[in-house]
């Protein structure tokens, strides 16, 4: 579904690539570690799901991004057992953070994040007894929630657990395929080792089935996704093509 | 045995690889060849891996600070299915790594032009992250390994308030 508040007109294969990440203290690497591993891999910006008591650090956003120039998005992962509790969690923290994820691996879960337009991405859908069919696909692409295409497993398992994770994956595919749902690529790092370039992942998804472009899009589409939030959080957005403040020079 | 004609021999890619690990970490060319061969069978299969011919050409590692790098040669068709094996390299003997492809080339001699970082700083230091003070080792642009009780925590300059060189004892700066 086309979204209205990105610029359709604006060229996707010029943005730059982002990664999501899960810094310390619940991944073994603080944000400006990651940052900085991230430009070195050519990302231009990364998302950081904290949980809600923590928050990035120790050194500011701010410090981040003039040290290192890299863009820092702060992002929450919703992480509850059940739909109702979830719903409270995205309800406290939609205006708090620019980008809300909600983890599924419930069928509960996951129907729920893809019902919800105030979510913005269903991570982990396929994890644990999670699973996604048509009528979540559908309902993900109506309300334009983005499902995450999780390659930690294809790049850190082996064996009979990366064997399912590979078939997860590949129904997902196609299930965002067939209903053109929005999607996003990550490879779930915890730590600065974890991480991998952008051309490295796509290599990956090429030799597990994906096409050329598409595992670059996924990492582009956090970015778009975030400069959309920080329109639409922005004080002067009233709806879109309305905006508070001075008329343009040359209207 | 009689060299093959030019035109039969195989085309090679060298790929430039950065090996990051954790600190004290002890990595030898044969282990990391062993990694990428057992990567490149997980993902790509027995034939898919013998089409790769992924072989380590040239190996450094300094272990005090674990890094190190790498010159690996993959046949030129499937050098992006090279660089999908090389990416599922999460660990060597059991340590786990961080692998980036620098670039490429198409001999041995151009790709060392990506092998630049074994010059590094390297030294403990002491720092003050969260407010607890802890060893820690320097890397390249002001990285921080430091170590906790639960291992190492990967970290910038940025994030320590306070650093006291071993030797200078209490002088802060902040």
């Amino acid at each position: 579904m086309a979204d209205p508040h990105i610029d359709a007109d604006a060229r996707p294969e010029n943005d730059p690539c982002y990664e999501a990440v899960v810094p310390h203290p619940e991944g073994e690497s603080t944000a400006a570690r990651f940052a900085l591993t991230a430009r070195e891999y050519g990302y231009g910006g990364i998302v950081f799901h904290t949980g809600p008591e923590s928050e990035i650090g120790p050194a500011t956003p701010s410090e981040i991004e003039n040290a290192y120039e890299t863009d820092i998005v702060d992002g929450i992962e919703i992480d509850r057992d059940s739909p109702g509790s979830a719903s409270g969690a995205v309800g406290n923290h939609r205006s708090e953070y620019t980008l809300v994820l909600v983890r599924g691996g419930s069928r509960e879960t996951n129907r729920f994040a893809a019902e919800e337009p105030r979510v913005d991405v269903l991570t982990r859908s396929m994890a644990g007894r999670g699973d996604v069919n048509h009528v979540i696909a559908k309902a993900a692409a109506r309300n334009g929630v983005r499902i995450e295409f999780d390659f930690g497993p294809v790049l850190r398992t082996s064996g009979g657990r990366r064997v399912r994770a590979l078939s997860d994956l590949r129904k997902l595919r196609e299930l965002v395929n067939q209903y053109d749902v929005p999607y996003v690529v990550s490879a779930g790092a915890r730590r600065h080792l974890e991480l991998r370039a952008p051309r490295e992942l796509a290599a990956v998804g090429e030799v597990i089935g994906f096409s050329r472009d598409a595992v670059r899009a996924g990492l582009r589409e956090w970015g778009r996704l975030a400069a959309r939030n920080r329109t639409l959080q922005d004080g002067s957005f009233i709806e879109p093509g309305v905006r508070e403040g001075r008329y343009d020079e040359d209207s | 045995m009689r060299a093959l004609p030019k035109h039969l021999r195989p085309r090679w890619r060298y790929l430039g690889v950065a090996v990051e690990t954790w600190p004290e970490v002890a990595i030898d060319r044969r282990a990391f060849q062993r990694a990428i061969w057992d990567a490149a069978r997980g993902l790509l299969g027995d034939p898919g891996s013998a089409d790769c011919d992924l072989t380590v050409m040239r190996f450094r590692f300094e272990g005090a600070i674990g890094r190190g790098e790498a010159i690996v040669r993959v046949r030129r068709e499937e050098r992006t299915r090279g660089r999908a094996a090389l990416a599922c390299v999460d660990s060597v003997s059991g340590h786990p790594v961080g692998l980036a492809v620098r670039g490429t080339s198409g001999t041995i001699r151009a790709c060392e032009r990506y092998l630049t970082h074994c010059a590094e700083p390297n030294g403990e230091t002491t720092v003050r992250l969260s407010g607890v003070e802890r060893p820690a080792v320097r890397g390249r642009a002001g990285r921080l390994d430091v170590r906790t009780d639960e291992g190492f925590v990967g970290a910038t300059e940025l994030d320590v308030d306070v650093e006291t060189e071993p030797s200078d004892g209490e002088s802060e700066n902040e």
